[in-house]
């Protein structure tokens, strides 16, 4: 960086940050006439694990995309690290760690190769380098495998060292863009696990994930639905939206005949397959006073047992989304 | 700058990792420079001849031994009647037949012209037009040495009245050999399809693996990141420029006449250019496939067609000479060829490195456009 660029920076970064790591108002962006992103506000605090939830096409990467500075959005503010995302993308990008779910590594380098080249793209010093390089060796379990070719490595080995590459100039703030998808569910504890520890010492993490246990694991949460935020806040008040309904858990054996025949049943919120089983949302009503059983049997269902379950988030999410494809 | 190298150092390591690359490059080179230099020849020599001599008389046989002395006719076949001529032809025996008529030898000296037929076989073109053309010249040279003999027998004296007597000289080629003429095209060719297609992949590349992704949100530069793609390719291909130079003077005996600085100017002019083209391609395409083939149409129609390599511009369809003008490759072919075989300085071939140096500035505003827009 040139010595202007420099000084600019020497204006204190924790005193004007406060405790946020990432400030966005009516953040918007459209494309055409698609509007991908439309008039959001967030806040993510230091040392959070903020989850950012979302079906496929919701907008969750184009607010990513935005907030790293790589595109601009088409109206609204967003700060990063102290930064604004317009007038200085280029020193966000220098805050921020980003990950996404391909493990942006290069399968032809060796682990030491990869390293030594992001080092080299964030202009570390040798011994800063020296020093990170030690350190991620030994959190990715790593060490003695310095010249394996990345290609050779299991997927749990290669989100580790993509996970040390994105964590290399120690950011304040780190994006993952589905970091765990296709990983096994040992190396994605394990993954977690080092979330937690960067989140310990203070760095705050922007999560999207598809897995809802890994939702819960967040300290807080927004979910964004054809790019509006549906819904936000920690784990437990999204799911009080839903304490009030009562949910039902049905043993069936057809579950998808099931399904159907209860499609405009006037007791029934919201129905959906939980793997195997068919679980109903009738709202303030009883299960007494919908009396199940009765009904899926007179259609020609029997039902072995019903049992009343605690919402969980995937229910509170399944509530948000019929709630909004009932509004549009 | 430090980023630049990192990823310029990157890019050393993909290549040097990546086998069948690394043997492209290397061998792609040498195997051309044989291929053009050798199989290739444009040399039209030791033509297999047959004779049907009807008259042999001691003109007929003096005509038959100067088409033997000289380099361009291997007479191989004597023929007793034309019947002949057809399986001649036609199993490959013979590409010229020449037919001395059987009044030859009487004709001449009765002073009259002595008939030559000469029949060629149209099969390979460039064979029969070069062969009709030694062997006029041929004819017309043994009728004067007759002209001149005949005077002297009659006691005139030649030394002023001697008949005039052609005499060919090739410039800068005097031999003809095709080599000189291919290896400076070749090093041309090379330079094109290294610096356009790897340029035009290396970037494909990367947003196929996702890796693109990843730069775009690191504080690096487009810029930084332009020059640290193709700085391996423009040293890669300055590397194959010396080689097959070298290759061609030392191993070929081509001659290099002119200026090494100048073609060093012109060279940076050109990879300035090819490098700007492969960065486009690169921006605009959507797959490794698509920026494989546009890349390839974009090095090969210019670089072998419409550059003068192999095919004269002059002898091209009009459309295409116009075609050609749009392409930095023919400049940079006229430059190249210029510099080995005439030394040609600036003052002669200022306009072609004109005509490059606004292609080079053209192509890099619109890499940069292109670039900007899609990245």
């Amino acid at each position: 960086m040139s010595l202007f660029g420099n000084r600019k920076q020497a204006v204190p970064q924790a005193e004007t940050l406060g405790d946020d790591a990432i400030v966005v108002s009516k953040l918007r962006k459209t494309f055409g006439d698609f509007v991908a992103v439309d008039s959001i506000d967030l806040t993510v605090k230091r040392g959070e694990i903020f989850g950012f939830l979302g079906p496929n096409g919701s907008g969750k990467t184009t607010t990513i995309r935005m907030l790293c500075g790589v595109i601009e959005p088409s109206g609204g503010t967003a700060t990063v690290m102290g930064y604004d995302i317009c007038k200085d993308p280029e020193k966000v990008r220098c805050n921020i760690g980003y990950m996404s779910q391909k493990f942006s590594l290069f399968q032809d380098l060796t682990v030491d190769e990869n390293l030594r080249f992001y080092s080299g793209l964030y202009g570390l010093t040798a011994e800063k380098y020296a020093e990170r390089r030690a350190y991620i060796l030994k959190m990715a379990d790593l060490e003695g495998r310095e010249t394996e070719l990345t290609k050779n490595l299991s997927v749990g080995w290669k989100q580790r060292l993509a996970l040390g590459c994105a964590t290399l100039h120690e950011p304040k703030l780190i994006f993952l863009d589905e970091p765990t998808s296709g990983v096994d569910p040992t190396a994605r504890r394990q993954f977690w696990e080092l979330l937690y520890d960067l989140a310990n010492d203070g760095v705050a993490l922007f999560v999207t994930t598809h897995y809802m246990d890994e939702a819960t694991h967040c300290n807080r949460l927004a979910f964004i639905y054809r790019g509006d935020i549906i819904a936000a806040g920690t784990p437990q008040e999204v799911k009080a939206g839903l304490a009030k309904d009562t949910i039902l858990r049905l043993d069936v054996d057809d579950g998808e005949g099931a399904l159907a025949a209860l499609q405009g049943n006037s007791a029934v919120a919201e129905a959906y397959m939980q793997g195997a089983s068919l679980q109903v949302n009738i709202g303030h009503l009883s299960a007494d006073e919908a009396d199940l059983p009765a009904v899926l049997g007179s259609a020609g269902f029997l039902v072995h047992g019903v049992e009343r379950v605690e919402p969980t988030l995937e229910d509170a999410f399944v509530h948000l989304v019929t709630e909004q494809g009932g509004r549009a | 700058m430090n980023r630049v190298l990192a990823i310029a150092r990157k890019e050393f390591i993909h290549i040097t990792r990546d086998r069948r690359l690394l043997a492209t490059i290397l061998l792609m080179p040498l195997i051309q420079l044989f291929l053009f230099s050798y199989a290739l020849s444009f040399n039209v020599k030791n033509i297999p001849t047959a004779v049907l001599d009807q008259d042999n008389s001691t003109y007929s046989r003096q005509y038959v031994s100067a088409l033997q002395q000289s380099d361009y006719f291997t007479v191989n076949r004597d023929l007793s009647s034309m019947s002949q001529v057809n399986g001649v032809f036609a199993q490959n025996q013979a590409n010229v037949v020449v037919v001395l008529s059987p009044t030859f030898g009487s004709d001449i000296a009765a002073g009259r012209l002595g008939a030559v037929q000469l029949l060629i076989d149209g099969s390979d073109p460039n064979t029969a037009q070069v062969a009709q053309g030694y062997a006029a010249a041929l004819s017309a040279v043994f009728g004067g040495r007759v002209a001149i003999s005949r005077a002297q027998a009659k006691g005139v004296s030649t030394s002023g009245a001697a008949g005039i007597t052609p005499s060919i000289r090739t410039w800068y080629n005097p031999e003809g050999r095709s080599a000189n003429y291919f290896i400076p095209g070749l090093i041309v060719i090379l330079l094109t399809t290294v610096t356009i297609q790897q340029t035009a992949l290396t970037l494909v590349r990367e947003k196929e693996n996702g890796t693109y992704e990843q730069l775009v949100v690191s504080p690096i530069r487009r810029i930084e990141l332009m020059v640290g793609k193709i700085a391996p390719w423009a040293l890669i291909g300055a590397l194959e420029v010396i080689i097959v130079s070298a290759i061609g003077i030392f191993v070929f005996q081509i001659p290099f006449r002119g200026s090494v600085l100048l073609f060093a100017l012109g060279s940076l002019l050109y990879v300035i250019c090819t490098l700007g083209l492969g960065l486009i391609v690169s921006a605009r395409a959507s797959s490794v496939e698509t920026a494989n083939q546009l890349s390839a149409l974009l090095a090969v129609l210019p670089g072998f067609m419409l550059s003068g390599f192999i095919f004269p511009i002059a002898n091209l369809p009009i459309v295409l000479q116009a075609v050609s003008y749009i392409f930095p490759t023919r400049y940079f072919m006229v430059i190249t060829r210029t510099i080995f075989l005439k030394g040609g300085s600036f003052a002669v071939l200022w306009p072609q490195f004109a005509a490059l140096a606004v292609f080079a500035v053209a192509i890099i505003v619109l890499a940069a456009a292109s670039y900007r827009e899609r990245a």
